[in-house]
């Protein structure tokens, strides 16, 4: 897919040779994680949350700015890297760390303040950059954990209700674009050549692939690079119009396949850590991909949120990989069903 | 936390996902199969842009295949808007460059705005000086470029200008009513004349370049071209020697020449002065130019031949004698005598300076055009059988000629007088209309047509400007052969008396001073009065006389005698088209004349244009 958007312009490969790069080194340091126990890496889980919000902060500092948003750290010959997809995983790891530590039971808002805390500072930080989509993702990974670690459904519903409550003065707090993308959300028409172009592009080019697709690298659509961001956020518009309906609801099946392998791993972990990771790696990919198919689709807003793996983008792809090497980890070693 | 409650909880989430996935599946079915097609076009749409190739106008040649009506291909300096980047900058710059206003520049470029892919015209037709700077500053003006176009081109400028036509842009009024012919906002099409009488057949048609484009807007490659396709050749009976000589002849004199083909109705030479240059118009004319021709006082647009109508002066006296002939009043011998006045209702007319011709024949009087043998004869033929004659010969209605904008002309009668102006009729009404005066008003092409009737043997033709209608690689498409409209239906007798007569017009008569050496022309004279200062002087002939090929008539505007002003015009285009040496032009100086006072008659009056008048009861030849 990655080359299939990418092909055409001075130099065909790199984006294919750079996305294989990172899968090269992911993969090594999957494996590498992989070998570890995960009680290791939860046990580390302190230190992972300090150098989390030093590389949040150090981006806000230092970070490259493209598209509006501050999000890239260079790192010389390495090329650079995105502190917010690596930051998406280490929430995850370490608020698992928190819960299991505070088993509960949780029988008030207060007891779910600590998390709150936990998770506000880093999603703050994120905020700033601005990255909305990572601070909602924070949030559907929060709302995940905490209902699967035994959160009351009533004060859950009382924390979203604070939320919606806070949703003018967030409003207030959001950038000028991120807020025409909401309005043009709603309704397309507002901005045709500026920021509903995308989502308009988008929705020709996965319609007109139909039933089979126009075949792949064959996408007129693609190839004429009618849909802005094609290589990273819109990229399902790819697999719509050159692999048609067929492909996408192949894709769509591989991702609940993955969902599926990894709620089945939750439920068999050993520990709590091990089944609050699994769940809060599930919520991440789960939101993933239904708000990025969504967005290109038009029935979510654009919030910049990629695809997983499919998505162009090395920081992205690691932390995917790290996650599955985390889920596949806590797998390998979980309790013995008991009869 | 115990484990049911967990795996239940795990559970709900899993469900929740599976929701979520379910309503993506359900919202690609609905775009990609629902609605699919729909998105399909939308993607093609985008994709595909559509340069339009103009065709070049068809070419308009005279008889012989001499091109009058051309294209010639020219320099136009245009923008593209989506690349005109700093107009600040090069606004300025480009209007001293084309010489244009600053403003102007700005207007057009802001014109182009909602389709910024589409070059916007600056100027067209410019200079090649004016594109070395342009192509120059090249670097320096970004968005700008210079394209060749065809330009309509007319190499003999002014002539035969009427029955060419000129070109201008297509008006709001032109789009709505020709809505087959899909004219453009701003297309220049034609206006007058042949340009606008045959404009599908010379419009052609555009052809376009189908390129895919990118979301710039910037082609990638090109899918098809399809070749624009000129339009026909328009093939006119005109005839370039005779309508030179016409045109040369007339001079800077306010008046008309045509010419016509006796048998088919083709018309060989058109002329009307004054005149104007119709590659004024090719690029679109400049509103102070043509306010000038609209304002000029000798009019200049006015096509004169068939767009005016006239007292014909002597020239209906062919009507008068056909009826009188054909009704057995006289016949060629009849014998009359011409003291030089005419006495009628207790009023004496006089006839040119009472020039008595003494004892004469019908023959010679009509030969030396006496008004008081025709003013004896008026009365026993009578006004209605003098209007059936005239409409006979196809006078008062408009002749259907391919040109836009004919007029009837006018020819009266008492129940014509009694609707026009509420008046009985006088005798005296007559007598003017038995010499072509009074009511009488004749566009001169009905005048042509006429004598065309008399020289054929009585087919009243359909004068045409066209004759045939070819593809750009020279096939027939059609010809253009309109039938007669009718029949004199005059005795043997009465078209041979008549056709004697105009010989000796010319052989004896008052044309006499223009014989032709080794070609016998027929043709009668006519002076007409005007109001406005000296007559009408009108010619209007046929050759060779006894198988007529070619039917001319000249009428000139305030000049004086017709034998004197239109005569020798006449006798030029004759030589000019029978391939005969020119006969050197008279001065234009007009002969001294102290025309007779009128006696107790009502005021002159004469109007040049159509619409009747009061008219005087004199002829004079001066």
């Amino acid at each position: 897919m990655v080359y299939s958007t990418t092909r055409s312009g001075p130099h065909p490969l790199a984006f294919v040779e750079s996305q294989l790069l990172h899968l090269a080194a992911g993969l090594v340091i999957g494996v590498v994680l992989l070998a570890v126990d995960y009680r290791a890496i939860a046990a580390s889980s302190r230190w992972l949350y300090a150098v989390n919000i030093v590389l949040l902060a150090a981006v806000l500092v230092l970070g490259r700015t493209s598209l509006g948003a501050q999000r890239w750290i260079a790192l010389g010959p390495l090329g650079e890297f995105q502190p917010s997809e690596f930051a998406k995983l280490a929430i995850v790891i370490t608020l698992a760390k928190h819960l299991a530590d505070r088993p509960g039971p949780y029988t008030s808002i207060r007891d779910l303040l600590p998390f709150l805390g936990h998770i506000a500072v880093p999603m703050l930080l994120i905020f700033r950059q601005p990255d909305l989509g990572t601070a909602l993702v924070y949030g559907a990974i929060f709302v995940g954990m905490l209902y699967a670690g035994g959160a009351r459904r009533r004060d859950l519903a009382l924390l979203a209700a604070a939320a919606l409550a806070l949703a003018p003065l967030l409003w207030h707090l959001l950038k000028e674009y991120q807020r025409r993308r909401l309005l043009v959300f709603l309704d397309p028409s507002l901005d045709p050549l500026g920021s509903g172009y995308g989502i308009l592009q988008s929705k020709i080019a996965i319609g007109s692939g139909l039933f089979w697709g126009k075949g792949l690298f064959a996408g007129s659509q693609n190839i004429l690079q009618f849909v802005p961001e094609n290589h990273t956020d819109f990229i399902f518009s790819v697999v719509g119009e050159e692999l048609g309906f067929v492909g996408a609801l192949l894709l769509l099946a591989l991702f609940l396949l993955w969902v599926w392998r990894g709620a089945r791993i939750a439920s068999a972990a050993r520990d709590r850590f091990g089944a609050l990771a699994a769940v809060g790696v599930v919520s991440m990919v789960a939101f993933h991909v239904f708000v990025n198919v969504g967005m290109t689709v038009g029935i979510m807003p654009i919030t910049g949120i990629p695809l997983p793996f499919i998505s162009y983008g090395g920081s992205a792809l690691m932390t995917m990989l790290w996650a599955t090497a985390l889920i596949l980890n806590i797998g390998m070693r979980r309790q013995k069903i008991l009869f | 936390m115990d484990r049911d409650r967990f795996e239940y909880r795990l559970a709900v989430i899993f469900g929740v996902v599976v929701t979520l996935f379910a309503v993506l599946a359900i919202r690609l079915w609905q775009v990609q199969i629902v609605q699919g097609d729909y998105f399909a076009r939308l993607a093609e749409e985008n994709r595909l842009r559509v340069t339009p190739l103009s065709a070049p106008r068809g070419v308009i040649v005279d008889r012989a295949g001499r091109p009058l009506v051309e294209n010639r291909p020219s320099f136009t300096v245009a923008v593209l808007p989506l690349e005109f980047t700093q107009p600040a900058r090069e606004i300025p710059v480009l209007a001293s460059l084309l010489t244009m206003d600053p403003d102007e520049v700005a207007r057009r470029v802001a014109s182009g705005r909602d389709m910024p892919f589409a070059p916007v015209r600056l100027r067209r037709d410019v200079p090649e000086t004016t594109v070395a700077a342009v192509e120059e500053s090249r670097m320096d003006l970004p968005g700008v470029f210079v394209q060749v176009e065809p330009v309509r081109y007319y190499p003999y400028h002014e002539l035969a200008a009427h029955l060419i036509g000129y070109l201008g842009e297509a008006s709001d009024a032109d789009i709505r009513e020709s809505r087959a012919a899909g004219y453009q906002p701003g297309e220049l099409i034609g206006k007058d004349g042949i340009e606008r009488e045959y404009d599908r057949d010379l419009r052609g048609r555009d052809g376009e370049i189908q390129a895919e484009v990118d979301a710039l807007g910037r082609p990638s490659r090109t899918l098809r071209t399809i070749p624009a396709v000129p339009g026909n050749t328009l093939v006119l009976g005109l005839d370039l020697p005779a309508q030179q000589a016409a045109e040369a002849a007339l001079g800077d004199r306010v008046g008309i020449v045509i010419a016509l083909d006796p048998a088919t109705g083709a018309i060989r030479a058109f002329a009307s002065h004054p005149t104007f240059d119709p590659n004024a118009f090719a690029t679109g004319i400049p509103v102070a130019a043509w306010n000038a021709l609209l304002h000029d006082p000798r009019q200049p647009l006015i096509d004169r031949a068939i767009q005016a109508a006239y007292p014909t002066g002597s020239v209906f006296k062919i009507v008068t004698a056909s009826a009188a002939l054909d009704l057995g009043i006289v016949n060629r011998d009849s014998g009359f005598y011409d003291p030089g006045y005419f006495d009628y209702a207790g009023r004496r007319y006089h006839d040119n300076n009472n020039e008595s011709f003494g004892s004469l024949n019908f023959l010679t009087a009509l030969a030396v055009s006496s008004n008081v043998v025709f003013w004896t004869i008026s009365q026993p033929v009578g006004a209605d059988h003098l209007s059936e004659y005239a409409h006979r010969y196809g006078l008062g209605a408009r002749t259907g000629v391919d040109l836009p904008n004919e007029i009837p002309g006018v020819i009266p009668s008492p129940a014509w007088k009694r609707r026009a102006l509420g008046q009985p009729w006088y005798g005296g009404d007559t007598l003017n209309m038995a010499i072509g005066q009074g009511y009488v008003l004749v566009p001169p092409i009905q005048a042509a047509r006429m004598l065309a009737a008399v020289a054929n043997g009585g087919a009243v033709v359909t004068p045409h400007a066209v004759v045939e209608v070819r593809s750009p690689t020279g096939q027939l498409v059609r010809s253009i052969d309109p039938p007669a409209v009718g029949e004199v239906r005059l005795r043997p007798e009465t078209l041979a008396t008549i056709r004697e007569g105009l010989a000796a017009v010319v052989s004896r008569g008052t044309a006499s001073s223009i014989q032709i050496p080794g070609l016998a022309v027929a043709g009668k004279t006519g002076t007409a009065d005007s109001s406005h200062g000296k007559p009408y002087a009108w010619f209007a002939g046929y050759a060779p006389a006894a198988a007529p090929t070619l039917v001319v008539v000249a009428m000139v505007e305030n000049a004086g005698y017709g034998a004197e002003f239109a005569g020798p015009i006449v006798q030029r285009v004759f030589e000019a088209a029978f391939g005969l040496p020119l006969t050197p032009l008279p001065s234009d100086a007009p002969k001294p004349c102290t025309p007779s006072p009128p006696r107790g008659t009502r005021p002159p009056s004469v109007l040049r244009t159509r619409g009747p008048g009061v008219s005087s009861a004199i002829s004079t030849r001066c």
